[in-house]
């Protein structure tokens, strides 16, 4: 029983965080599929986005490593986290403030035309003409 | 009956996904295992050869701005485009006659609702005391980026964050800067302008572009890698925080914060 449990906990360790990521993700899914409000879509999306860049943070990180600085008289890879992902995601970060800003204006011009960012006062609107 | 299935679809569909997501965990590696696949191919290349090759001691800086600068430079001109995408979608209104609900004169016959929550905040604590700390801050991320951590992109983050508190703050009367979101997205350009300058520069001394051991300076390599990452870093702050400005004030401009009653 115990050796059980503690297999369990090792499993939720090592892999559990991945879980949670993808559990995020499909959060954010969801919240696009189902919501009928635009920005609240918009904000799905962006937390779909902060999934997939926590998924890529966390292949960054290594037992025993420290920020990727150098630190005089600390040689050698095994000591530093993985640089790579936190580069990549840096640039990721960015570009979804971008298409948020993209988003945003779209949604601008959809409440100017039909007055409402909600879907059932959009198909209403649509459907008069 | 059927609205019900409706409803059950997106429940079934991401209880699918995230079964068949659980199902490969064991091909994951272990978060913090030395031995990943993700460990063992550049990074260690760039870890090691990193001071060496760009004398930068910040390794992320190193990787985004020296080893993968072409990556950047395409990623600042995604933020110019995006900001410009943002300045022609808001460039024109819709048709009066096209619009489904008609535009009221929201001047007349609108409640009053009073300021907007946003103007309560305190005035001479932010502009005289956060706003110069985020901006030396800003300008401490953005010089000491390839030393400690910090970058381009953060640095710009930050700049744009004092001009959306400078905005919230006193959104009537007249502020220190007022860009107006032609001329911010015409910034965006010069600082994606002075990214590919750096790479020009490259060129004119004889290296292959964003080469910065070739810029055409009489300094060290040393020095030269430092000035090209500089460079660099001010054509990327530059472009992130005219972008955020540009977004901010292109949907500013056209939103009517209480027009729904």
């Amino acid at each position: 029983m115990t050796n059980n449990m503690s297999g369990i906990s090792v499993f939720l360790a090592d892999k559990g965080i991945y879980f949670l990521t993808a559990f995020l993700l499909v959060l954010g899914i969801y919240g696009m599929i189902t919501c009928k409000n635009y920005m609240k879509k918009l904000i799905c999306m962006n937390i779909m986005q902060v999934a997939v860049i926590f998924f890529f943070l966390c292949f960054g990180q290594k037992n025993g490593g420290t920020i990727p600085v150098q630190v005089t008289g600390l040689m050698g890879a095994r000591h530093y986290i993985n640089p790579l992902p936190h580069g990549l995601m840096l640039t990721a970060i960015v570009v979804s403030l971008g298409t948020t800003g993209v988003g945003l204006a779209l949604l601008t011009r959809i409440k100017e035309k039909y007055g409402s960012i909600e879907e059932d006062d959009i198909i209403k609107g649509e459907n008069k003409f | 009956m059927a609205k019900k299935i409706k409803n059950a679809i997106p429940v079934v569909i991401i209880a699918i996904v995230l079964a068949a997501a659980f199902a490969r965990f064991d091909f994951l590696p272990s978060i913090g295992d030395p031995d990943a696949p993700a460990h063992t191919r550049t990074s260690d290349y760039y870890i090691e050869h990193a001071v060496k090759d760009t004398n930068s001691p910040n390794y992320v800086t190193a990787v985004i701005v020296d080893y993968r600068a072409f990556d950047t430079m395409l990623e600042t001109t995604v933020m110019f485009l995006a900001g410009l995408g943002v300045v022609i979608l808001l460039a024109s209104r819709p048709d009066p006659k096209a619009r489904i609900i008609k535009p009221r004169k929201f001047t007349e016959n609108r409640e009053h609702l009073g300021a907007p929550a946003y103007q309560s905040i305190n005035k001479d604590v932010m502009i005289k005391i956060i706003e110069p700390l985020i901006l030396i801050y800003a300008v401490y991320v953005l010089f000491h980026g390839e030393v400690s951590l910090g970058g381009g992109f953060q640095a710009g983050a930050l700049i744009g964050m004092v001009y959306i508190i400078d905005t919230m703050v006193s959104p009537g009367t007249i502020s220190l800067i007022r860009l107006p979101k032609e001329r911010s997205v015409a910034l965006a350009g010069a600082g994606t302008f002075i990214y590919t300058l750096t790479g020009i520069l490259t060129l004119v001394g004889g290296g292959v572009f964003l080469e910065y051991g070739k810029l055409p300076f009489s300094m060290s390599f040393e020095e030269k890698h430092s000035t090209g990452i500089l460079m660099v870093e001010v054509g990327v702050t530059i472009g992130v925080m005219a972008t955020i400005i540009t977004i901010l004030n292109a949907i500013h401009e056209r939103a009517r914060f209480d027009d729904d009653k």
